[in-house]
């Protein structure tokens, strides 16, 4: 071991009467556009980590290339504002050296879904402990308007004017279909008390955490959740003890699913039924093996390293 | 003491965190000492120093001097502040001298556990403040005033939470007769890792009254599971008892309830005969406790479903509870 | 037809032996060939590394086949391992093989029209196939035989099979060991060393395994004792130095282990994967690890990540993996990340000769991002030079906060050779980062105006909370929309590589400081270069060398150097066009790719000599190239 980032703790020693208010996580002034879905997720996030008393220096945000992944720059963690559809290789790289920093990663349905797919279906099966965030707008944001993997059939773009050509794929069916997956959820960013309910769950849960986040973008796709959010009766909740409940929401979403998240055969059911727009966790299970913890060795100080390291050379000597 | 194969398989299992406080002393020492070798330096050995680093290949092709020359120097720190730091690296050369035994502790005869596991831990806080104390004075911020006093050991009510965090793994052994596990339940925080190696008669389920839902606590006779007690991201008891003894593991990453985090694999017969200070009708309390935490509630199908166990784990934990019950012949007092 | 008609077919155990001349050589390169699967590999390696070991000079070369399992028995499934043994040190696998011993005809007859084989090679072969039932195989036997007898080669048939089915049932499994008897036998070698050697090798496996190879050895040794007339004496000559026996690829895994780096993160790729062989091993009780990512764009965003978070972090491939990730090094040098980079190249492009040596993704090396992207690129020489550049790779990532890329290549990657011992220093462990507080208001880069240096900023590090961008920044890691913002930050990027160049001295030139024709090359063809210098300069020709480590930064003071020379010519294992292929002319022609920078760096009218043959250059064909290129009126 050359560095011993553990040390790190020690020497910014956190105050055991010290608590952040939600404004210690502000940073700069969000830029998406009026209306845009992304700024109910941030308010959310924010609340999350003044809750839960998120250190700022040892919390951080991974993204990719979006509107969404402009996430990072709005708060005043950490961040990592990497490139389109690599988030997650990166997160996984500082979480696997560091176990001790909260990570978050944001990514896009484009950045996750299609250009990210490989890495994304890997990191639900290393299922390290963090919160990954699908910011799903159903269209490509940034680049202004191109359809993605997860735009509805028949929804025009630019790229498929005619409509997208291709029934959309389910990110909740596909996540729920890798060996491992730990946690899967759904939420909508307009439905903030289950937002914040959700990713505190998310947080909450050893292991991987995917929610995928129904995010409204108006600019380019406002058709896309128009339905869902006009008319409740669309939603259904997922409640469970084990999962998320607001007994609130219940007075104005009447369709209330008791679910058990550890069961994931109903998980998959849920995922596939497109009766409802389902909001809640559909699946936990916090036994699952963790990478971090599978991977985690002894590190050694550079005396015993050197030691070893004669013993090796030895097998080479002439 | 160190030579008790229970220790030795208590070290073992238990490396990992060793190896990182470890990791963690070694770094903090290694900093100040380059820290304070650069006070004195003079040119030479700067760009000796430099040229080390560099590599073989890379001395022999780049200048060394002008290498050097790109490495921040060390800012210049006063007589009190040296005087400061050379203390601080006293204290973590001490610890470092200690090997193992900085994390081996043992309860002789007439001495209480909890002040043995008090002085082990301040003993180890000592370490926190020499460190910080390393860090104030590179950085050139070190006011004597300030911070003298975090060069005396630090009892742990006085740690930070970070430094909870980064606690060591300590090993206890003690007599059976001398087990007071609510010495313990204060030190239930951070990433605190006490594992006893109990020798003589004891109490049957002595952990019993340490399970809380954040905290690992594992009763074990062979040692199985302390490999579990490493791992766990918090807080953790363990006791390594004689044959006989109750057997079980508390996880809490297993469930919102206990019978979820709870795994009792033997209930033996309470004790007819007081142990130590503990009476026959505590350490019946203790196995009750015990059993009534691993008992799976009745499946009553609550409105929505919400909150019932899955029937099929239900069964299974019934089943155990049961007969864990005949077992320890508390059928009847339940 | 040469055939060797003296030998005594004397019963092992007889009283009867052969009196063997014995030839005295300097030096000898000795191969062993048979069907993948019949352990001629291992026979090579524990042959080579017992003469290592003996205190002989020794450079090996493995023998690959396309294929994981070609059908037996065809020239193209020839697999094996090539020795080179001398008095004194061997830098390189030579021109051509003295002594082949082949389990079959048909493998060496692929050597043999690969040009391997010597002209007056002595070729040991199992002649079973000569009196096989199969009628076709005698006459593939015939009719190889017939084409071998175009050289001058001296065929000795063996009847491995025969022998070896006195001791054991399955021939195909020890057939090996017997050989490598044969060669001991022949070449003096020191049996209770090989006897620990293969004790080492079969050390995962039973006692009675050990023992039936010994006992095939020691068989194969006793039947050349008795049939074979021949011996050759390379003394060996005991190095004052300890040292040490190993591949490049070993050589990389160790070094960075030495160097204090903690995590590889990989994806597989011949000829790059056995440094993660190694690694996996033995990485973990040094507290390191080996990632096996989803893929090579996965490897070095978690290398990256590992590295941005304090670890120190490398990552290798070949040139396949290298193109995957090149954005992410774009992304690396963008934000600061330090960065190694291992590539072990192979015969491009694409997919091309997956375990074949070739040093064409030196441009790639040099321009793997699009746009400004400056970082440095070093090549090791040598098999020893591949263990220390990782301590001076990530010292040098850390230091200048930028990627490092090492470009090895399959020949030193799997060829092995002794080289004295390192000794590490727990200097070359020196922690990158002073973890000491960050003032507050620091930048996250505080670009130094002269260096362009900054310090690293770690998360966990209270007042360096920032964002980390890979879009246009300044120093605060703000996005940077206003103009000017990107001139600065481009140049405090670029000024790096300036610094660096200025700590280099320039290249020690091999043979007189000038002369006809300087030879300028990189990686691992130094040693068959020089050779070749070195047997110029015996025939009179005033011919030089020089061997570049640094190919960015450039290395400095080259054109003064070249001034010297008449005519500078580059010695590169890619592809350029020949003056006087057709459609080429000296406007279009392609360069080799050290040739193009050096015309860059220099304005020098810099020439060159290229070729892509699957396998490392031969000395002797430098001989001839040079001989061609030399200046009108040079001296000869
Ligand atoms: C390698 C690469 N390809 C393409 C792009 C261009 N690009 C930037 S963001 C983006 C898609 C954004 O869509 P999404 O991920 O859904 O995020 P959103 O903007 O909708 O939040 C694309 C294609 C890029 N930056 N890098
Ligand atoms: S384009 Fe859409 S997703 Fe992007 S910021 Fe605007 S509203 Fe949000
Ligand atoms: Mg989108």
């Amino acid at each position: 071991m050359t560095i011993t980032c553990g040390l790190l703790p020690v020497l910014e020693p956190e105050e055991q009467d010290h608590s952040y208010e939600m404004s210690d996580y502000e940073g700069a002034r969000a830029r998406w556009c009026p209306g845009c879905g992304d700024h109910s997720i941030l308010a959310a996030v924010q609340k999350l980590l003044a809750a839960e008393q998120l250190p700022p220096e040892r919390t951080m945000f991974v993204s990719g290339i979006g509107c969404s992944s402009r996430f990072p720059h709005y708060l005043k963690t950490y961040g990592f504002h990497g490139i389109h559809g690599r988030a997650l290789p990166v997160a996984t790289g500082i979480k696997l050296n560091r176990p001790d920093l909260d990570i978050f990663v944001v990514m896009g349905d484009g950045d996750c879904t299609s250009i990210g797919a490989g890495h994304w279906i890997h990191a639900l099966r290393y299922n390290l402990d963090i919160v990954v965030m699908l910011l799903d707008n159903g269209i490509y944001g940034l680049t202004k308007n191109q359809t993605s993997p997860t735009t509805p059939q028949g929804h025009p773009s630019n790229t498929q004017p005619h409509g997208s050509w291709l029934p959309s794929l389910n990110p909740l069916s596909t996540a729920l279909g890798v060996t491992n997956a730990s946690f899967v959820a759904q939420t909508a960013e307009w439905v903030p008390a289950h937002l914040y309910a959700t990713l505190r769950a998310a947080r909450r849960h050893k292991g991987l955490s995917f929610v995928r986040i129904l995010q409204r973008c108006p600019v380019y796709s406002s058709a896309v959740y128009m339905k869902a959010v006009q008319d409740p009766n669309r939603i259904a909740l997922l409640v469970h003890d084990d999962g998320v409940v607001v007994p609130e929401l219940e007075k104005v979403y009447k369709n209330v699913v008791a679910h058990d998240p550890h069961d994931l055969a109903a998980a998959r059911r849920v995922a596939d039924n497109m009766d409802h727009v389902h909001l809640g966790v559909l699946f936990a299970d916090p036994s699952r093996p963790r990478y971090e913890d599978l991977r985690r060795v002894a590190p050694r100080t550079a005396e015993e390293r050197l030691t070893l390291l004669e013993a090796e050379l030895d097998r080479y000597a002439v | 003491m160190q030579s008790d194969p229970r220790v030795q398989q208590a070290l073992a299992a238990l490396d990992r965190p060793i190896a990182e406080f470890r990791a963690l002393l070694e770094g903090a020492l290694r900093q100040a000492e380059l820290f304070l070798a650069e006070q004195q330096a003079d040119e030479p050995a700067r760009v000796a120093r430099a040229a080390a680093t560099l590599g073989q290949f890379g001395a022999a092709r780049i200048d060394a001097t002008r290498f050097a020359a790109l490495q921040p120097g060390a800012s210049r720190a006063d007589k009190t502040s040296l005087d400061a730091l050379r203390r601080a690296l006293d204290v973590l050369h001490q610890m470092h001298a200690r090997g193992d035994g900085l994390f081996v502790a043992e309860v002789v005869e007439g001495a209480k556990l909890g002040a043995v596991v008090e002085s082990a831990l301040s003993f180890i806080g000592w370490a926190f403040g020499a460190i910080i104390v390393t860090d104030l004075v590179r950085g050139g911020r070190y006011v004597p005033a300030e911070h003298e006093s975090l060069l005396d050991p630090l009892g742990f009510g006085g740690w930070s939470r970070s430094e909870r965090r980064a606690a060591p793994p300590v090993i206890v052994r003690v007599a059976g007769h001398a087990v007071r596990a609510t010495d313990l339940a204060s030190y239930a925080d951070g990433h605190v890792k006490l594992v006893l190696i109990v020798d003589g008669a004891c109490a049957p389920a002595p952990l019993a009254r340490l399970i809380t839902p954040g905290t690992f606590v594992l009763q074990t006779t062979d040692g199985a599971g302390l490999d579990r007690v490493a791992r766990f991201d918090g807080p953790a008891f363990a006791a390594v008892l004689p044959p006989g003894a109750a057997t079980f593991v508390h996880d809490p990453v297993l469930g919102r309830e206990p019978w979820q985090r709870l795994t009792v694999t033997h209930i033996p017969e309470a004790p007819k005969k007081a142990i130590g200070a503990m009476s026959t009708w505590q350490m019946l309390e203790e196995l009750k406790q015990l059993a009534d935490l691993a008992r799976t509630p009745f499946v009553v199908p609550a409105a929505g479903g919400a909150g019932a166990p899955a029937m099929g784990a239900s069964d299974a934990a019934d089943r155990i509870a049961s007969w864990l019950l005949a077992q320890s012949g508390l059928g009847g007092t339940t | 037809m040469p055939m060797l008609t003296d030998t005594v077919e004397a019963p092992t155990g007889a009283a009867s032996r052969v009196r063997p001349t014995v030839l005295k050589k300097r030096e000898h390169t000795v191969e062993i060939v048979s069907d993948s699967g019949e352990g001629a590999q291992r026979c090579g390696q524990i042959f080579g590394a017992v003469s290592a070991k003996m205190g002989n000079g020794v450079w090996t070369v493995e023998i690959i086949p396309a294929e994981i399992q070609p059908p037996a028995r065809i020239p193209e499934g020839a697999s094996g391992y090539r020795i080179r043994v001398g008095t004194g040190p061997v830098t390189n696998w030579g021109d051509a093989t003295n002594l082949a011993l082949a389990f079959n005809e048909q493998v060496l007859l692929a050597r043999h029209r690969l040009n391997a084989l010597a002209d007056d090679a002595i070729l040991l072969v199992e002649d079973k196939w000569a009196t096989h039932e199969d009628a076709d195989i005698r006459a593939a036997w015939v009719a190889a035989m017939e084409e071998l007898s175009t050289r001058h080669y001296r065929i000795i048939p063996v009847p491995m099979e025969v022998e070896c089915l006195r001791l054991v049932d399955n021939p195909r499994k020890g057939k090996n060991m017997f050989a490598l008897g044969m060669l001991a036998r022949i070449y003096g070698r020191d049996t209770d060393r090989i006897k620990d050697q293969i004790a080492f090798t079969f050390r995962k496996k039973s006692e009675d395994v050990y023992k039936t190879n010994v006992e095939l050895f020691e068989r194969g040794f006793a039947w050349a004792e008795h049939n074979v007339d021949v011996r050759i004496d390379v003394a060996p000559q005991q190095s004052a130095d300890a040292l040490v026996v190993m591949n490049g690829n070993e050589a990389i895994a160790l070094g960075a282990i030495a160097s204090g780096m903690d995590l590889c993160a990989m994806y597989p790729i011949t000829p790059a994967t056995s440094v993660s062989h190694l690694l996996s091993e033995v990485f973990e009780k040094f507290g390191g690890i080996v990632h096996q990512a989803e893929d090579e764009i996965a490897a070095c965003g978690v290398a990256i990540g590992a590295s941005y978070a304090g670890k120190v972090a490398f990552t290798v491939t070949s040139g396949p993996g290298l193109a995957l990730k090149t954005e992410f090094l774009g992304a690396a040098i963008m934000t600061e990340i330090p960065l190694v980079l291992v590539d072990v190249q192979r015969g491009g492009p694409s997919t091309g000769l997956p375990t074949k040596v070739e040093q064409s993704d030196l441009w790639a090396a040099l321009y793997a991002s699009p746009g400004d992207a400056p970082h440095i690129v070093i090549a090791p020489a040598t098999i020893e030079e591949c263990f220390h550049v990782m301590v001076t790779a990530r010292r040098l990532a850390e230091t200048f906060r930028t990627v490092v890329m090492v470009l090895s290549d399959a020949n030193l990657a799997t060829g092995m050779t002794p080289f004295k011992r390192p000794a590490p220093d727990a200097a070359w462990q020196a922690a990158p980062l002073d973890l000491s507080a960050v003032p507050e208001g620091t930048k996250a880069y505080q670009w130094d105006a002269q260096t362009g240096l900054s310090r690293r900023i770690l998360p966990g590090q209270a007042n360096g909370m920032y964002t980390l961008t890979t879009l246009s920044h300044d120093e605060g890691s703000k996005v940077a929309y206003s103009s000017g913002v990107h001139q600065r930050s481009s140049a405090a990027r670029s000024r790096k590589l300036a610094v660096l160049q200025s700590l280099l001295s320039p290249p020690p030139v091999y043979g007189e400081a000038s002369g006809d024709l300087l030879v300028v090359g990189w990686g691992s063809t130094k040693g068959a270069i020089e050779e070749a210098v070195d047997r110029l300069r015996a025939d009179g020709l005033k011919v030089s060398s020089l061997h570049l480590r640094f190919l960015s930064p450039m290395e400095p003071g080259l054109k003064p150097i070249f001034q010297k020379f008449k005519k500078v010519v580059t010695v590169e294992l890619n592809y350029s066009d020949e003056v006087g292929d057709p459609y080429v002319t000296d406007e279009n022609r392609r360069r080799g790719q050290l040739a193009w920078l050096l015309r860059a760096s220099t304005l020098v009218d810099v020439d060159c000599w290229t070729r892509v043959p699957g396998e490392p250059l031969r000395p002797g064909s430098i001989v001839d190239a040079i001989k061609d290129r030399m200046p009108k009126g040079g001296a000869k």
